[in-house]
Order: structure tokens, then sequence, then C-alpha cells
């Protein structure tokens, strides 16, 4: 047994919170509420501190919330909550909250407002928006819209798409994960799941699952009997739980990969029944694959993984009984991303790990009936333009790079004049942001909805403060596919200060908007002369659907109980009501011991379903725009950083999630701020020592932070935590700690899915 | 009547701090480095990238051990720190002067200064907070990602923890000062 040393004072040797935080009699503790010794009857709800949406219980003490705990019922989220689901108190009661509405009256980005009453707000945006709308002649498309959280982003579409009629809607979809979903959906025509639980052989390529948690993939990775593969150009905690660990040069896992392929069609490891079934242009694909010789010394050259260690892989993960490739998340990081995402599908198809224990499941998810609203047409209501020039891309979430770069250079064909922000933090999501500030001044209005005074939310006109997740109520939500379930997201608290829930901003908003945007429509649209002339205004108005607070009528709370109770039944009401959670199963979990249930008993889970379905392994459309139909590595992929130079990759602490909350006291508490990962030995020739500040530059910009030197990363590569360097004085605890990555990343984009691609920025460093 | 224990599965440690957070909500624990009442210790793996030795490196969460015979409670002059009645080394913070002996007795750096009771405060096992309202398990335990601990009463033959001690291979830290611990870190 090793000694590790459990001394607090050691501990404290490598916090750099320790000099802010030294007792001293002149600064007042800071502290959190102590729960009672009372009982109290606990909300459930669903927590929103990242993309996972774990189930919870909050405690709510003389109106205060003092506690959140897990929530035993949810299979998703396995009876868990990690340190941004606790500290998410913190985000309910930040003092830099946004609390009034607001509109600017300074230069745009100069962080001067004035406080306005909802009313005065919503006057300001239709005075705007109308000007806008009737100079653009009832385009509707000059008004882009964006969100960056999941829930309720279907409703705000229906908002500005559906109803305001814009075609311009961008999410995070380009800036995350767009190539993983887009090649699984391509090649066996459904995005999956993937059942981590029931896989007892598991490869990782770069996905840190331990400290960029999803549930319940982490949870079951620590429990699972399974041997762990790790490929990672950066010791993470993931790469130091695995049972192996394999370093590798950054962008280089489709070698890995092409060969893992190789090896199973030379050595015929495969599985030839489930092949001679469901695989499409199999011929070519072994043609392709045999013929460029992506042998295990060909990939030993390139990614620097022994050729005796891919060989030894690929074979034990084609001789387990249930081997899964793990596709990922937050996954777009280099050119060959998309051919990287398919190259894991296809290993995984030729294990026969496709709809089936172990593997990529399809799973049977509950399909909650959509809120039926009617949709105007408007014939001058232009197309997008961001998916030009991009050979599939997301037809719903678009392409942000693409995008930008068409507004800022007037590419696009026609201008975009506004644009609404919902929880999105754009200034720092997305790679170069001198581009995005360009962007946002170039716009004549600017609205953005959020919680926080982020760096995107003080480039805005007008700022409309949203409630948190722990102050609304949202739509029942489906989740899951082999063990399904439902989940709502009760109301904890009111509304704190003046801040609304998206729906009641919206309502507000449409309340204001609709008739003077009829009016118009009216002006331009042909169609819609001809309706008012047949039907008079108001039947027009009402049966065009061209009230665009339709969809809230009713509150948040009668139109779940509508939809459950007309999909379901009172059970499903009172268990989502009164646990937050209701699956088929959630009166008799089985204990496990240790807070740990079993949701679904083994034979009722969806493992295997009936499912008509192909394995594509040549893509003929990217053969007709010039792309490779199959994976394909070109030496232009080669690991070639210039001499004395580094190529730096991203990725995130896992008491942070993106920018979102490195402005929350507790989350700060544990890590006030980021630091570059640089290799100890060439950190030594550099004479750069631990907590030295240095100039990272790359050919877009650079910023300076502080040094740590360590042996878990390649000397060719650094790496530094996403979320921080935020450039907004209004974050008063996020403010000046650390860097932002997106400044000094360079804004390039593949073409398959227009994604950017993070990890392709070549940097300089030196001490200061 | 109990007497409270823990077991530590903790080579299922990853870190993540939702335990630090949990405790530090709970119990409304001051902020900053100094007084957490949890942390985790740890080394890097050893050798130079490619060779890492993974195996090499590992997490040890750490806490007030809860000792049965508890160094802290007996340099303590004024009988602050006492042992309630289920076995839990607890502080009362009107008899505690901030001579800081217990500080330095504590073989395990457990204890820390509350700079608003002015009391050198400790990890209670959740006793005036969740325990008191019956509920059976600590902050920590409960909200674990990868349920590393396992909470409970070690005279109850029929708890999960005996069962575990039973049944799993473990240590104490720094056993060999006979404070006879009540955390049991599982091999």
């Amino acid at each position: 047994m090793k000694i590790i040393e459990t001394s607090r004072r050691k501990f404290l040797q490598g916090s750099v919170a320790l000099c802010v935080y030294a007792t001293s009699s002149f600064s007042s503790p800071i502290f959190t509420t102590k729960t009672s010794d009372k009982k109290v009857k606990d909300i459930p709800y669903l927590c929103n501190m990242c993309r996972n949406k774990c189930a919870g219980f909050a405690r709510v003490e003389n109106g205060t919330l003092t506690k959140l705990n897990p929530n035993q019922y949810f299979p998703k989220s396995r009876n868990m909550l990690c340190p941004k689901g606790n500290a998410g108190i913190q985000a309910l009661y930040d003092s830099d909250r946004l609390k009034y509405p607001l509109i600017r009256i300074g230069e745009r980005g100069d962080g001067r407002y004035k406080r306005v009453t909802w009313d005065e707000a919503n006057e300001y945006i239709k005075d705007k928006l109308l000007k806008i709308i009737d100079e653009q002649k009832d385009n509707r498309s000059t008004v882009a819209y964006c969100n960056g959280e999941g829930f309720n982003k279907d409703e705000y579409i229906k908002f500005f798409g559906s109803k305001l009629g814009s075609a311009n809607f961008l999410d995070e979809g380009s800036i995350c994960l767009n190539t993983k979903l887009g090649a699984t959906q391509l090649t066996i025509g459904d995005i999956g799941e993937m059942d981590v639980a029931g896989s007892d052989y598991m490869i990782i390529s770069g996905a840190n699952r331990y400290e960029s948690l999803i549930t319940p993939d982490s949870v079951d990775m620590i429990h699972a009997k399974q041997k762990l593969i790790v490929l990672d150009p950066r010791c993470t905690m993931t790469a130091i739980k695995a049972d192996e660990y394999l370093p590798l040069h950054p962008g280089t896992d489709l070698a890995f990969c092409l060969s893992m392929i190789y090896i199973a069609l030379k050595e015929e490891l495969y599985d030839k029944a489930y092949v001679k079934k469901y695989f499409q242009d199999f011929d070519k694909l072994q043609k392709h694959i045999l013929k460029n010789k992506y042998t295990a010394q060909w990939a030993e050259e390139k990614s620097h993984i022994s050729a005796e260690k891919i060989e030894r892989i690929t074979r034990e993960f084609f001789a387990a009984s249930h081997p899964l490739y793990y596709l990922g998340r937050r996954s777009v990081w280099s050119a060959n991303d998309f051919q990287l995402r398919r190259a894991m599908v296809l290993i995984n198809a030729l294990a026969g790990s496709i709809n089936r224990k172990g593997g990529i499941i399809f799973g049977k998810p509950f399909r909650l009936k959509e809120e039926e609203i009617t949709e105007p047409f408007y014939n001058n209501a232009e197309g997008r333009f961001d998916l030009d020039g991009i050979v599939y891309g997301s037809q719903k979430g678009g392409s942000w790079l693409n995008f930008r770069e068409k507004v800022i250079n007037q590419t696009a064909p026609y201008t975009v004049k506004v644009l609404f922000v919902r929880k999105h933090n754009i200034m720092q999501n997305m790679p170069n942001i001198t581009k995005t500030k360009k962007m946002l001044t170039m716009m004549d209005l600017v609205v953005v909805l959020d919680t926080m005074p982020s760096d995107t939310a003080m480039m805005a006109d007008v700022i409309l403060p949203e409630c948190t997740y722990l102050e609304r109520e949202d739509m029942v939500v489906s989740f899951n596919r082999l063990e399904p379930s439902l989940a709502l997201r009760n109301r904890v608290l009111a509304p704190l200060y003046e801040s609304k829930t998206m729906q009641d901003i919206l309502k507000g908003l449409g309340k204001k908007l609709s008739t003077p945007l009829f009016e118009i429509s009216s002006k331009y649209d042909e169609d819609l002369q001809d309706a008012i002339k047949e039907q008079g205004k108001t039947k027009a108005f009402n049966e065009g659907g061209y009230n665009l607070a339709e969809l809230y009528k009713d509150d948040i709370s009668t139109r779940n109980k509508k939809l459950i109770l007309t999909q379901f039944d009172e059970n499903v009401y009172v268990s989502l009501k009164t646990k937050g959670v209701w699956h088929p199963y959630i009166e008799n979990q089985k204990n496990l011991g240790n807070d740990l249930y079993e949701y679904y008993p083994e034979d009722k889970r969806f493992y295997t379903v009936q499912k008509k379905y192909k394995v594509n392994c040549f893509l003929k459309k990217l053969q007709k725009y010039g792309f490779d139909a199959m994976p394909t590595w070109h030496d232009r992929y080669d690991f070639k950083p210039a001499k004395d130079s580094f190529r730096v990759i991203t990725g995130r602490y896992v008491t942070s999630t993106q920018t979102a909350t490195t402005n929350n006291m507790m989350l700060k508490d544990m890590k006030e701020t980021n630091r570059l990962w640089i290799n100890a030995q060439v950190a030594k020739k550099l004479e750069i020592e631990e907590d030295d500040y240095v100039i990272v530059t790359s050919s877009v910009s650079s910023v300076v932070l502080q040094a740590y030197p360590t042996n878990k990363i390649a000397p060719q590569v650094v790496w530094f935590a996403h979320g921080f360097g935020a450039t907004a004085q209004e974050l008063t605890n996020a403010f000046g700690k650390g860097a932002s990555d997106n400044m000094i990343i360079e804004d390039k984009f593949e073409k398959i899915y227009g994604c950017a691609t993070m990890h392709e920025t070549d940097v300089n460093i030196r001490k200061l | 009547m109990a007497r409270y224990g823990m077991a530590l599965d903790y080579k299922n440690c990853i870190n993540c701090k939702a335990c630090e957070v949990a405790c530090k909500e709970e119990n409304g624990v001051e902020l900053g480095a100094e007084k957490h009442r949890i942390w985790v210790g740890g080394n890097n793996p050893e050798g130079q990238w490619p060779l890492l030795d993974i195996a090499s490196a590992a997490f040890l969460p750490s806490q007030c051990q809860q000792c049965d015979e508890a160094p802290c409670e007996e340099v303590c002059p004024t009988h602050a720190t006492y042992y309630d009645e289920n076995g839990v080394v607890r502080v009362d913070a009107d008899k505690c002067i901030l001579c800081s002996y217990c500080m330095n007795a504590c073989p395990y750096d457990a204890r820390y200064v509350d700079d608003r009771t002015m009391t050198v405060d400790k990890c209670t096992f959740c006793s005036d907070t969740r325990l008191a309202r019956g509920e059976t398990t600590t902050a920590c335990q409960n909200t674990c990602p990868t349920k590393v601990r396992t909470f409970g009463d070690l005279d109850d033959p029929n708890s999960e923890i005996s069962e575990l001690l039973r049944t799993r291979e473990h240590f104490s830290l720094k056993s060999h000062l006979g404070t006879n611990p009540k955390l049991f870190y599982l091999t």
C-alpha cells in the first residue's frame, strides 16, 4: 500500500485560493446557510448546471433554499449530484445576477445600462424591431436567434422560428457535437445511446468522462466490470482511472481507428453474420482499408501508440462479448472529426455492437406529443445561409462559424440586423472572440435573455433577466432509451428580483409584437393581403396563427397537467409532481445498497428492439461533393506543429461547465482559475516554473495565464480549461481569473457539418 | 445510541469535489480552502510522458477520522471536544477557547478555525443537521457520484458498513498511533 499524504497542509500547498482566503481579522467570513435539524418537505427539481439534467430534491427552509440533494428515482442520474449540482444554490443566490430589465445607454460593451420596467424594455424592442422588419420588407430572417440551453429550446424555436418566421436559428451543436450526431445518424440511421454499463470492454478517445461528467456514463464506468482503454494526449482523471492509458498525438485517433478496422478485416475478427445482414457496401470498405494498408505499424508512426498495443487491443476488443468504442460528446477536434466518429461507429458495427447490450442501442424512448400551434407562412422570409458550402449540416442549429463569417464579411444574401440570444455566451463559446465581437457590433438590435451578466449580455442593447432553473417549472421531458423515464422540473422558489421565466418573457414580447408585426406583413405579403380581403383582418390574424404568444395562453403547470393526463395517467402526473420522475418500475426499485438502485429489471431494459436499419459504409453524397465517402487518412492530418510551437487543446475542470459556472462562489472556492498545462521537462528547458505567468500566442491573439508544469501532458501539447477569462467586470468572481481559450483558438471549421475544429491551433509560449 | 463509522472505497474516488461542496452547503461551512472539513489528498502518476505509471496515482478522500482514542479530545483543556452518544467527536462551541491544542494534536490535520463561532471546528458526520432530523446518510456520502463512502452503525452487525468491513480488506490511516479511527479505507 502506497502512503498518500493526507494532511490538509499538504493539500493546501497546491491551492491558489490559499492566499486569497487567508484568514484575516479584517475580512468577513463567507459562508452558506447551514441546514437545520427540522424536517421539511423537499421539492423535486431537475438540475441545470450543465447539460445532463440530473434529478434532485431541494430543501427550502423559511423561504431560503438551503440544500440540494440527489434524487434516487431518476435512472439517468443514478442518485448523485456533482459539485456543480450541489453549488446550484449559489447560482440562485449569486449577487451578480441580472435582476431587472436593462437598456444600454453607453457604447456597446462599455457596461453602461439603465434599469427599466418590463414594459419599457418590450416597447424598446418593439420600436427597433418594427423599423428593421419594415426596412427589410418583412424578411423575418433578418432576425437571427440562438439558444445554448437544452431545456425550452424547442419552445424558443417555436416563438422565433415557427411564429415570428426567422430561418436563422443557431445553437451550440456546431461548436459541440454535431459531427458525432451526424456520423451516427448517417451510418446507422439513428443517433442511438451508448450502453456503458453493459459493456465489458470500452475504448474512449479523448472524452474525459471523470472530469466532464455525463450521467449515467461517468457513474456506470466506475461500477461496470469492464476493461477501460483511454486514448488522450493528456493524462486526465479518466486516463488515470483506466486499465490502460494510451498517450497519443492530438488528432490522430482516426489513425488508431483505421488501424483497428484494418486488423479486424485482415484477421477476420469481425462479426461475419452481423456484417452480412446489416452492412451496405462492405466490399468497398474492405477494399479501401486494405488497399491503403492502415496497418498497426502505419498507425504507430501517426499516433505514437505502439503497433503491438494497437494489435493486442484490437484483438481484445473483438474478442470481448460486449465491446464499445465510446463516441464522445463535445467532439469536434480536428478537420477529420466527422470521419473519426464514423470510424468509431463502424468499429462498433464490425463487432456487432449495435442494437444490443453494451453497444450503441436504439432503445425505446417515451415520445411526448407536441403541443399544436398554428404557424404563419411568410412569403418574404428568406432561407438560412449558414449551411451554404456545408455538405450536411444541422438544419436545426446550423453552423455558427459559417454564419458569423458571412455576417461580418457581408457575404450573406441579406442582412441580419437583429440577434436574440438566450443562455448562450457566444462571446466566450466559439473560437476567435474578436470576430464574435465584430458580429455583435454590426447588429442594430441585440437582445439577451440570461441569468448572469455574461460577456455576451454586456454586448446587448436590451438585457432581459431570466430566472434560474430553480425558480421555474418546465415542461415534462422524456429521457433515455435503455431505461426510459419522464422527468419534470418543479419550481422550488418564485423568481427572485424582477426575473421571469422564458415563457413569461416571450408571452410579454408576443403581446407587444403580434399585431404590429402582422401589420407589416399585411403591407408586403400578397397572400396575407388576399386572406385579409377574403376573411377580414381579425380572422386572417387568428386563423393564420399570427398571435406569437399562442402557446402561452395557459401557464406551464396547466400545460404540463394537460399533456401528461392526455398521454399518460394520474399516477404518472402525481409521480412527476412529488418525485420529479416517473418510470414504470419506480414503485419497486431495487436497493442495491449504498444509495445505488436498480431501476428497470435487467430483462425489461430495451437493449435490443425491432428496427430496420443498415450500416452505411459508403456515403455517396460525400463523394459527390468531393469529400471522402469513407474514413480516410490524409497527410494533412499528421501531427506536425512547427518547431518550438505547441498544439493547444481544451477541456474542462470537473468543477465548471463552460463559462456559466465560473462566477459561482462555491465553485470558485473549489477552482478559482485555470492554468496552462505544459510538459514539465519542456517547462524546465524554458525556465518556466509552477505559477509563473506565461503568454500564449496564436495567429489570432494571445492570452496570459499561470503555468502548471506536469508530466501528464505531451511535450508538444499544451492544455488549459475552458470557462475562464471572463471580461465582464459585472461578474465579480470570474472577472480577471485565468484565460479564455477561445481568445486564441483559430476559427477553422470542417465542411461536413460546419463545426468548429477546436484542436487545430498551434501556439508559442513565452515566460513573462 | 450507535457507533457511527464510515468505509471508503477510495479507489473509486475521482476527486470531483462533490463531497466538499455538499458538506459546505449542508453544514454552512465557511468558504476558503483552509476551512474544508473534507479534502482529497492525492498524487500524480509517476514517470515521464508517455511512460506514465497510472497505477501509481491515487486519491484519498480525507476528513476527521472520528478516532475512538482521539488525541484532540485528550488534549482539550476545557473539554470542549467530546464524544457524543454515537461516538462522534464533536465540539462544544461555548467551551472552546481557541487554544488550538487540538489542531496540533490531530495527526490527520482535520481541524480548522471557524471565524464566526471562534471555534476549532471539524467534521460532525452531519450530526447536528442530517442525522438530527432522522436521516441516515451524511451529505458527502449521499451526493458522491461514484459512491465512495458507506456510512452506518458499526455496532449493528446487519448494517451495510459492518457487512463491508467483514467482507472487504481495509486499513486505517496512521494506525500505528493507536487512535483507532472509525474511518476505514477499503482495498
